[in-house]
Order: C-alpha cells, then structure tokens, then sequence
C-alpha cells in the first residue's frame, strides 16, 4: 500500500481534476455541446461507471458471498419499485445485517 | 445597481440552503460509509477528512480508495481515474452555466463549480428561469456541510464498530449504485442498453483470467466505462434536448 503522505499528493491531484471537470467549464464555455457523439458519450459515462464499479465488486463487499447476493437482489428490487436512495441503501444493509447473523447462528459463516 | 449580483442576498441564499437539506440528508449515510472504508483501508482521521472535504464525491472518494488497497500506484492514475468517472461534470456544468444571471461574478461561478453535485445539477435545472448566485450557492452549501458532517462521523466511528456491522456497512455504497442505475434503466430504453453492455464487458473481464494478470481493477472500471459509453453513444444517440 502507498503511504499517506504520498496519497495526500494523490488527493491533491485528484481535488485538481474534480476543479478541472467542474470549473473551467462553466467559466470558458459558452456554447453549448452540439455534437450529439460527444453529448451521449458524456450522458452514459456515469451509467457505465456504476455498473462497472458494482459488477462483480458487490459481491466481496460483504463477509460472504451469499449475504452479499441477498443484498444486491434487495437493493434491485427495492430500487425498482422505486424506493429513494437513502432507503434503498439503509434497508440493504440491514438486510445484509440480519442474513449475516442468520448465518451466524447457522454456523455457516 | 452594479453591485446587485456581486453581493449574496440572505434571502435567496437561504431559500437554497433549505432546498439543499434534502440533498444533504441524502448524503449523510454516503459519507458515512466512504469514510469508513476509508479508515478501513487504513487512512487517519485526518486524510479521510481532507479526502472528504477535497473531493466531495462518493464516487470518486470510492474509487480512490479501491486504487490505495490495489497497492502501490502511481498518483496520475489516480489522475485519470477521477477524470473518466468525473468527465460528465463537463456536460453539467456547460448546461447549469446557461442558467445564470446575468453579471454572476467570477468567484461565484468558482465556487459553485465546486459545490455542484449530480443531485444539485438536477434540482437546480428543475428550477424554472435564470438562478440567482445567492440561491445557488445556498444550493450548493447545505449538501457539503452535510458531506462533511458524515465524513467526520463515518471516520470517528469505524473503530468503535463490531465487525458485524461493519462487514453490512460494506455493501451500502453499492446499494446506493444500484439505486442511481435501476431507475435510470427502468425509465429509458438507451440507458437499459448502455447498463447491459457495462454489466456484460465487467463480466467478461471479470472471467477472462489473463486480463486481470495485466490490468487492475480500476483500469478494468476505466475501460468498460469508456467502451461502453462509446458503444452506446454510437447506438444510442441522443436526439433532442432532454431527450433520453
């Protein structure tokens, strides 16, 4: 792993780019993104940034894989039946909670 | 009448700090949680403070995080990955910079480029007209203070937290992922496409052995991320104004 001090650096440079995306935009760019290539492109990134950061990671995101596919099943079907963001979060981990100390008492984790 | 939008006037700034809390409320938990994986992957108190406070991105803070347990890695990865998670800002901040008064001064414009959020993009394009600054860096104020305050507690209490818990804790931000993508496929057609080819390029990724020998995992996320969108700006795109 890499020291703190150098990933205080790493911080630095990344508070640099979140400036860089976020404010020279809005101060340099008065026109608006005509080219419909780049507007979708810049559109879907956040979709396939969080798709590919949750596959297959959520899966080791817990003590076990089973907890772990029991909470991205709840997490789905809570978002789908168009539960907010901050239920949706809370009730998967506690779901997760009581299937872990399910697990527990079952000697199976 | 110069000096009408050099000024923040309280009762516009407010109006936007109480529009702002909801966000803020919403980010609490996430902070939370990035702070505790952050203490997790073994920072003090006082980087997972400054990673909160510098970044002010849950998604970012995460990625940052996953590259520091990867190991040793070069400070312009963490460079680049930052950037393609946050390219999309580019777009937002092109759209909300129509949206100004008139005469919204420089600092204004810098400070609120550093405030905005997803979430505070959104609700500030609901508004109708121009915005104020007063309002929108109201706006943006009660969500970062509400980062903030889930930073600080999300780093003070990790240690004091069973591991049953915190083992739960583990799934929460992608939980919170999960919320941000399903309804974005349940309402649009090209974004159910564009989440379908993620999920089948981290697959393949995932099982294809020889990738993961050569590639980390962030440079997995960066290229999925980015054949994908291109994939599906090709496929998919998008037509009108707003248009999905």
């Amino acid at each position: 792993m890499m020291s703190e001090q150098n990933f205080i650096y790493a911080i630095f440079a990344m508070c640099g780019v979140m400036l860089a995306v976020k404010v020279i935009p809005i101060l340099f760019c008065k026109e608006k993104i005509k080219n419909t290539f780049i507007k979708s492109f810049l559109e879907y990134i956040p979709f396939a940034v969080l798709t590919s950061m949750t596959i297959p990671e959520i899966f080791h995101s817990t003590s076990s894989v089973v907890s772990a596919t029991i909470g991205f099943v709840v997490a789905i079907v809570l978002a789908y039946i168009g539960q907010s963001l901050v239920i949706v979060a809370l009730s998967t981990t506690l779901v997760v909670f009581i299937a872990e100390q399910i697990m527990h008492m079952m000697n199976i984790l | 009448m110069e000096n009408c939008t050099s000024v923040i006037k309280p009762k516009g700034f407010m109006k936007g700090f109480k529009d702002g809390i909801p966000i803020a409320l919403g980010y609490i938990p996430i902070s939370i949680a990035c702070a505790i994986s952050a203490i997790k992957a073994g920072l003090s108190f006082g980087v997972s403070e400054l990673l909160g406070a510098a970044l002010f991105t849950g998604t970012g803070q995460q990625a940052a995080i996953n590259l520091l347990k990867g190991g040793e890695t070069a400070i312009i990865m963490y460079a680049i990955t930052l950037f393609v998670i946050n390219c999309r800002y580019m777009l937002f901040a092109i759209s909300i910079a129509q949206r100004f008064e008139k005469g919204m001064k420089l600092w204004q414009k810098i400070l609120f480029g550093i405030l905005n959020t997803d979430e505070i993009f959104g609700f500030a394009m609901k508004e109708k007209g121009t915005l104020s600054p007063s309002y929108l860096l109201g706006l943006g104020t009660s969500p970062y203070i509400g980062f903030f305050v889930g930073t600080t507690v999300g780093s003070l209490v990790t240690d004091l937290l069973p591991a049953s818990i915190s083992s739960a804790l583990g799934i929460i931000l992608f939980a919170m992922f999960i919320a941000i993508i399903v309804p974005a496929a349940k309402e649009s057609k090209s974004a159910r496409g564009v989440i379908f080819i993620a999920l089948a390029l981290s697959v393949v990724m995932e099982c294809v052995p020889t990738i993961k020998v050569y590639l980390d995992a962030s440079w997995i996320i960066i290229i999925c991320a980015i054949a994908t969108s291109l994939i599906g700006a090709w496929l998919f795109p998008i037509k009108e104004e707003g248009g999905k």
